[in-house]
C-alpha cells in the first residue's frame, strides 16, 4: 500500500515537473561553447573534406573552387559555432523528427541536422549532409510532418548532389573559354563596360536560377517519396507549401495594443495618433519586367504556388490544404521556438523585432515573464541607441513590405524621445508585477532601474545579477568592460 | 565608416537578417572618388525628401562618358537612376531643385561652355532639356568658384541658382557680362521661357540679386548695387516679384540714416501679417556695411505698398550684450564678432537669428614666415562659438542663447587680414571655415535646427570631431545633441536630412566606399 502509495505521490511530482516544464522554457544559453565549437569544427571538416580541391579546370577554376568550400565551411562553421540552438527539448523535438526520416530512408546518404536560433523561416542543406534548420521556420508549420516534408526536401538536396553540380555548372560557365572571350570582348571595346556587364551577369543569373528551379522541383519530388516512406501524412506535404507561402505574416495582423502597455495615468500616451508616415515625392513605379525577369524567375525557388501545383499532380491530388489541427506536443515546439524567435532578434541586435514579436505573444500569453523582460530589455536597448545616435542602425526601415502592425510599432518607435522611454517601462510595469525571479527577470528590472534613472536600484541589481549569474547571458550586453568592447559603459 | 559594430554572431546571421532588417543606411561600393558636391538633397519646400548622388561612371563612346544620377528618397531607400550621355570627364551637377511636380537638374558643360538643365517628373520621367550658351563672364566665374569650393560655400552674392517655383517652374538667376548686372529667367516645367527680369543695362552701377524667399504669391529677394565690380561699398534694396507675371511690385532701399549704414542679411515676406521683414546689420556711418565691424543688428518692417512700418535695432554694445551670458560677453571682450549665418521666422512669430563667432589673431609663424620673404598670412582667422538671437514676434530681444565651442583656426590668405572685419568674415565664409553647416527646418516651421562641426582643423578631420545639433522651435526650448562625429574615413560630411535627422556620409578612399547613415537626433 505504501509502495503505491510512493508511486501515486512519484507519478504526481513527475506531473507537477513536467506542467511546470511546459510553462518555465526560456531560450537556450550555455556559457560553455565548447559543444557548438566542436560541433562547427566536425561540420566545417566534413565540408572541406567532402568537396576536396577541384578535380578539373584551369588554375582559376580551382582557386575559384577553393574559395568557395572556403566560405562555404566557413559560412557553416560560423552558424554553427554562433548559433546553434543544443538545447534538451526544441533540438530533440526536430532531431526525432530527422531520425525517424532517415530510419525509414537508409538508402538515403548519411547526414545530420543542425538547428540554429536563426529567427528567418529558412533551412538549408550543404553537399557533405549538413542540413541547417532555422528555428525561424518552425512557429509557422502545423505538425510534425510538414517538417518533415522540409527535412526531406533538404535530404532530396543532398541525395541529388545538388550543391556540387550547382558549384560545377557555376565554375564551367565563368571559366568556360566562351565567357572569357565574352569579358574580353567587353572590355576591349572600352564603351558602356558597365551595362555589358551587367547584361553578362543578369544572363548569368538567370541561367543560375533556372538550374536552381530544377533542382527544387527535383528536392519536392524526391523529398516527396522520402516522406512518404515514412510514418507521417505525406499530403502534409502540400500543406507544408501553402504555409510557407505565407510564412513571412506575422502571427496576428491586427494592431497592436500599444496603448494598453505603454499608457497610463502618469503617461498617458495615445500610440494611435502618431503622424503618418511622409510620403515618397517620387512616383517611380517599379520597372516592367521582361518575360524572362518576372519576378518569379529572378527567384531561386520557385513560387509557391507553383510548387503545390506541381505537388498536386505528383500526389494525383492527395493533398492536405487548409488549417490542420495542431497536437499539444507540436504546439509546446510552436510556442517554445516563438520564443527563440524573439531571443534570437534580441541577440542580433534587432530590437525592434524582439519587442514586435514579444508583444504580438504577450496578447495570447500576457503574464509570460520571460516575454515581458524581454519588452523591457527590447526598450532599455533602443534608448541606449538613439542615445548613442546608432538607431537606426538597429530599427528598421518602414516599408510597404512589412507587415502594417510592424510599420506601426516602428512609427512609434521612430517618434519617440529617448526621455519617453522611462515612461514606458513604468507604465508596462503597472500592467503586471513580475513575479519570476530568473535571470531574464533580473536583467530586466536592471534595464527597468537604468531607465528610471533609479541608480541605487541599478547598482544594486547589477550585483545582484552578476553574484548569480557569473556568466549570465546577458553580462556581456548589460555590463560590457569598456576596454574589452568599445561599448560605453552604462 | 558606419558598419555596424556588431558581435560575431550578429555579423553571422545579419547576413541572412539583411533584407528583413533593413535600417537607414546605405553602403555603396566601387566609388573611386567623393567630393562633398556628389551627393545633394533634394528639397520639397523646407525638408529634405530625398538626394541625388552623381557620379562619372563608364565610357559611353570616344567622347562622351556615362553619368549616374541615383535617387533615393528621405530615408535613404534607392528610388531609381538615370543615366545620361555627356562630354567626357566635363560634366558637373551645380544643384538640383524640386518644385512639388518637377525635378529641375542644373549642369555645367565645360567642354561646350554651356549650362544645361534637365526637367523630370516625380516619376523621373524627362520634361525637357535646356541649352544656356554665350554665358556671361560673370557666370563663368561664378562656375569657376562653385566647382572649385565643391559645394562648400554659400552663394552670399546672388549669382547662379535655379529656384523652385511651387507647381509653376523654375526661375534661373544668372549675370550679365562681368556682374555688370543680373537676369531672372523663368521657366515652366518643360522649361518653355515665361518671363524675363533684368537689371537696367543702362544703369552706372553693378547690380547682382540674391532670391531670398518664393512665397504663394512674391519671389522676394536682395539687389546689392555698387559703383564698380572691386567697389566694396554696397547699397542693399528690397525687391519682391510677382512670380506670375515677373514683374517687380517692390524695390526700396534699405535707407541709411544720418548715423549709421545698414547691410541687409535677410528679406522675407510675412504671409500671416502680409509686409515685408528686412533684416540687417548696421555700421558706423564712415564704415562700409559687410566691409568693417557692425554696430548691431536691425530689422526693418514693410507694408506690401514699401511703406515702412517701424524700425529696430540691436546694438552689440548695449541690447545684445544686456542679454548675453556672462561667458559669452568674455568672447566679446575677448575680440569676437559675429557673423550671421541664417535668419529664420517660426510659425508662432518668433524670429532665430542664427551666429557665430570669429576674429582675426596675429600668427607667429605667418609673421616669421613673411619676414623670410614668404607668402605666407602674418593673421588668421578664429572661429568660435555659436550664439542664436530670439526676438519676440513684436520683434524684442528675448534672448540670446550661447553655444561654446571648442575655438578653431581659418586660414586666411595674405592681405586679407587687413581688410575690414565685415569682408573677413565673408572670405571666412567663402572658404568653408566656419563650423556652422546648415540649417534645418520641417515644413510647418515649428521646428529649427542648426548643426555645426567642431573639430581641429590643423589635426585634420581624424581627431576627435562633434557634430553638433542645437534644436528650437515653438515650444520654447532649446536642447544641444552632439553627436561623435569622429571617424577613420578618408572623407566624412554632414548632409541635412528630414527633420529631426541628419545624414552622416564616410569615404573610405582605399576600400572605394561610400557609407551613408541617417542619424536620428536627441532632440
Amino acid at each position: 500500500m505504501i509502495r503505491v502509495l510512493i508511486g501515486v505521490l512519484w507519478l504526481c511530482l513527475q506531473a507537477g515537473t513536467a506542467a511546470a516544464q511546459q510553462t518555465t522554457y526560456t531560450p537556450y544559453y550555455s556559457a560553455d561553447t565548447t559543444q557548438a565549437y566542436q560541433l562547427a569544427v566536425a561540420h566545417r571538416t566534413a565540408i572541406q573534406a567532402h568537396l576536396g580541391a577541384a578535380k578539373t579546370g584551369n588554375s582559376e577554376y580551382r582557386e575559384h573552387y577553393k574559395r568557395i568550400v572556403r566560405e562555404t565551411s566557413s559560412e557553416v562553421y560560423n552558424a554553427i559555432r554562433h548559433s546553434a540552438l543544443l538545447d534538451a527539448e526544441l533540438n530533440a523535438m526536430v532531431q526525432r523528427v530527422f531520425r525517424q526520416i532517415q530510419q525509414a530512408n537508409p538508402q538515403v546518404a548519411s547526414a545530420r541536422l543542425v538547428l540554429t536560433r536563426n529567427p528567418q523561416a529558412n533551412a538549408y542543406a550543404v553537399g557533405n549532409g549538413t542540413v541547417i534548420l532555422n528555428v525561424g521556420l518552425l512557429p509557422g508549420l502545423e505538425n510534425e510532418s510538414q517538417l518533415a516534408f522540409v527535412l526531406c526536401h533538404e535530404l532530396a538536396h543532398i541525395q541529388c548532389r545538388h550543391m556540387e553540380t550547382s558549384i560545377q555548372e557555376r565554375l564551367t560557365t565563368l571559366h568556360s573559354r566562351e565567357m572569357r572571350r565574352q569579358v574580353r570582348r567587353i572590355i576591349q571595346a572600352e564603351y558602356n563596360i558597365n551595362s555589358r556587364m551587367k547584361d553578362l551577369v543578369m544572363g548569368l543569373s538567370l541561367d543560375g536560377s533556372y538550374h536552381q528551379r530544377r533542382h527544387e522541383r527535383q528536392a519536392d519530388s524526391l523529398g516527396y517519396v522520402l516522406l512518404k516512406r515514412t510514418t507521417y501524412e505525406a499530403p502534409q506535404a502540400y500543406r507544408a507549401l501553402e504555409l510557407l507561402d505565407h510564412i513571412d505574416e506575422p502571427v496576428v495582423k491586427e494592431p497592436l495594443e500599444l496603448g494598453r502597455y505603454f499608457s497610463c495615468a502618469e503617461f498617458p500616451k495615445t500610440f494611435e495618433a502618431a503622424p503618418a508616415r511622409p510620403q515618397s515625392i517620387f512616383t517611380v513605379k517599379t520597372p516592367e519586367k521582361t518575360v524572362l525577369q518576372t519576378t518569379d524567375t529572378l527567384k531561386s525557388h520557385p513560387d509557391c504556388a507553383k510548387r503545390m501545383r506541381y505537388l498536386r499532380e505528383l500526389t494525383a491530388g492527395q493533398i492536405a490544404e487548409g488549417t490542420q489541427p495542431v497536437t499539444p506536443e507540436f504546439a509546446r515546439l510552436r510556442s517554445i521556438s516563438r520564443l527563440e524567435v524573439v531571443q534570437s532578434w534580441f541577440d542580433t541586435d534587432c530590437y525592434d523585432h524582439a519587442l514586435f514579436d514579444a508583444l504580438q505573444q504577450l496578447r495570447s500569453d500576457p503574464q509570460n515573464a520571460y516575454l515581458r523582460s524581454m519588452v523591457l530589455l527590447s526598450l532599455y536597448e533602443l534608448q541606449h541607441y538613439q542615445l548613442d545616435h546608432r538607431f537606426t542602425e538597429v530599427v528598421s526601415n518602414m516599408s510597404e513590405h512589412n507587415p502594417a502592425n510592424f510599420n506601426q510599432l516602428l512609427t512609434v518607435l521612430y517618434g519617440l524621445r529617448t526621455t519617453e522611454y522611462k515612461q514606458l517601462s513604468a507604465c508596462f510595469a503597472q500592467l503586471a508585477p513580475a513575479p519570476a525571479d530568473d535571470e531574464f527577470t533580473l536583467a530586466a528590472r536592471y534595464a527597468a532601474a537604468m531607465l528610471a534613472a533609479d541608480q541605487p536600484q541599478a547598482t544594486a541589481l547589477r550585483q545582484q545579477y552578476q553574484a548569480r549569474f557569473r556568466a549570465g547571458r546577458f553580462t556581456t550586453l548589460l555590463f560590457p568592460a569598456p576596454a574589452a568592447t568599445g561599448r560605453k559603459t552604462r | 565608416m558606419f558598419q555596424l559594430k556588431r558581435t560575431l554572431l550578429t555579423a553571422v546571421l545579419t547576413f541572412s537578417l539583411a533584407a528583413a532588417a533593413s535600417a537607414q543606411t546605405q553602403t555603396l561600393d566601387g566609388v573611386k572618388s567623393m567630393p562633398r558636391s556628389g551627393i545633394s538633397p533634394i528639397y520639397s519646400g523646407n525638408e529634405v525628401k530625398g538626394y541625388i548622388l552623381y557620379a562619372r561612371a563608364d565610357k559611353a563612346d570616344r567622347k562622351n562618358d556615362n553619368y549616374h544620377l541615383d535617387f533615393f528618397d528621405q530615408d535613404l531607400n534607392k528610388v531609381s537612376n538615370i543615366t545620361i550621355q555627356k562630354p567626357s570627364g566635363r560634366y558637373t551637377l551645380l544643384q538640383n531643385s524640386f518644385n512639388g511636380t518637377a525635378f529641375g537638374l542644373y549642369f555645367c558643360n565645360f567642354k561646350e561652355g554651356t549650362l544645361e538643365i534637365e526637367t523630370y517628373d516625380t516619376s523621373l520621367k524627362k520634361l525637357g532639356t535646356k541649352v544656356i550658351e554665350d554665358l556671361s563672364k560673370g557666370d563663368k566665374m561664378m562656375i569657376n568658384q562653385m566647382v572649385r569650393s565643391d559645394g562648400n560655400t554659400e552663394n552670399t552674392m546672388g549669382g547662379l541658382t535655379l529656384t523652385p517655383i511651387a507647381d509653376k517652374g523654375f526661375v534661373r538667376n544668372s549675370y550679365d557680362g562681368l556682374m555688370k548686372g543680373y537676369a531672372l529667367q523663368m521657366y515652366d516645367n518643360n522649361l518653355n521661357p515665361k518671363w524675363r527680369l533684368t537689371s537696367d543695362p543702362k544703369s552706372k552701377y553693378y547690380e547682382s540679386f540674391v532670391i531670398r524667399e518664393v512665397t504663394d504669391k512674391y519671389l522676394v529677394g536682395t539687389v546689392l548695387r555698387r559703383d564698380g565690380l572691386m567697389s566694396k561699398k554696397f547699397n542693399s534694396y528690397m525687391v519682391a516679384i510677382d512670380v506670375n507675371t515677373g514683374k517687380k511690385v517692390m524695390e526700396a532701399p534699405v535707407e541709411t540714416s544720418k548715423t549709421e549704414q545698414l547691410s541687409l542679411s535677410s528679406f522675407s515676406f510675412d504671409v500671416e501679417k502680409r509686409e515685408f521683414v528686412a533684416v540687417g546689420e548696421y555700421y558706423k556711418l564712415d564704415d562700409k556695411p559687410f566691409v568693417n565691424k557692425s554696430q548691431g543688428l536691425y530689422i526693418k518692417r514693410f507694408t506690401e505698398a514699401g511703406k515702412l512700418l517701424g524700425a529696430k535695432p540691436y546694438s552689440w554694445q548695449k541690447e545684445v550684450k544686456a542679454a548675453l551670458p556672462a561667458e559669452a560677453k568674455a568672447s566679446m571682450e575677448d575680440g569676437f564678432v559675429n557673423f550671421t549665418h541664417s535668419i529664420v521666422k517660426g510659425a508662432d512669430g518668433t524670429m532665430y537669428i542664427v551666429a557665430e563667432q570669429y576674429k582675426v589673431v596675429a600668427d607667429g609663424l605667418g609673421i616669421a614666415a613673411l619676414a623670410l620673404g614668404g607668402k605666407a598670412s602674418p593673421t588668421n582667422g578664429q572661429i568660435g562659438n555659436m550664439l542664436i538671437f530670439v526676438l519676440n514676434p513684436d520683434y524684442s530681444l528675448s534672448t540670446v542663447k550661447f553655444y561654446a565651442k571648442d575655438r578653431s583656426k581659418a586660414m586666411l590668405p595674405p592681405g586679407v587680414g587687413m581688410m575690414g572685419a565685415g569682408l573677413i568674415g565673408q572670405v571666412i565664409k567663402s572658404q568653408g571655415d566656419f563650423d556652422y553647416q546648415f540649417l534645418q527646418r520641417n515644413s510647418s516651421n515649428s521646428l529649427f535646427n542648426v548643426v555645426y562641426i567642431n573639430y581641429d582643423k590643423e589635426k585634420g578631420e581624424a581627431t576627435k570631431k562633434i557634430v553638433g545639433n542645437i534644436a528650437f522651435g515653438a515650444n520654447g526650448q532649446f536642447t544641444l545633441d552632439k553627436i561623435d562625429g569622429t571617424s577613420t574615413a578618408t572623407n566624412s560630411f554632414v548632409y541635412p536630412a528630414k527633420p529631426g535627422y541628419v545624414m552622416m556620409v564616410d569615404y573610405l578612399k582605399k576600400q572605394n566606399q561610400l557609407g551613408m547613415k541617417l542619424v536620428k537626433l536627441n532632440i
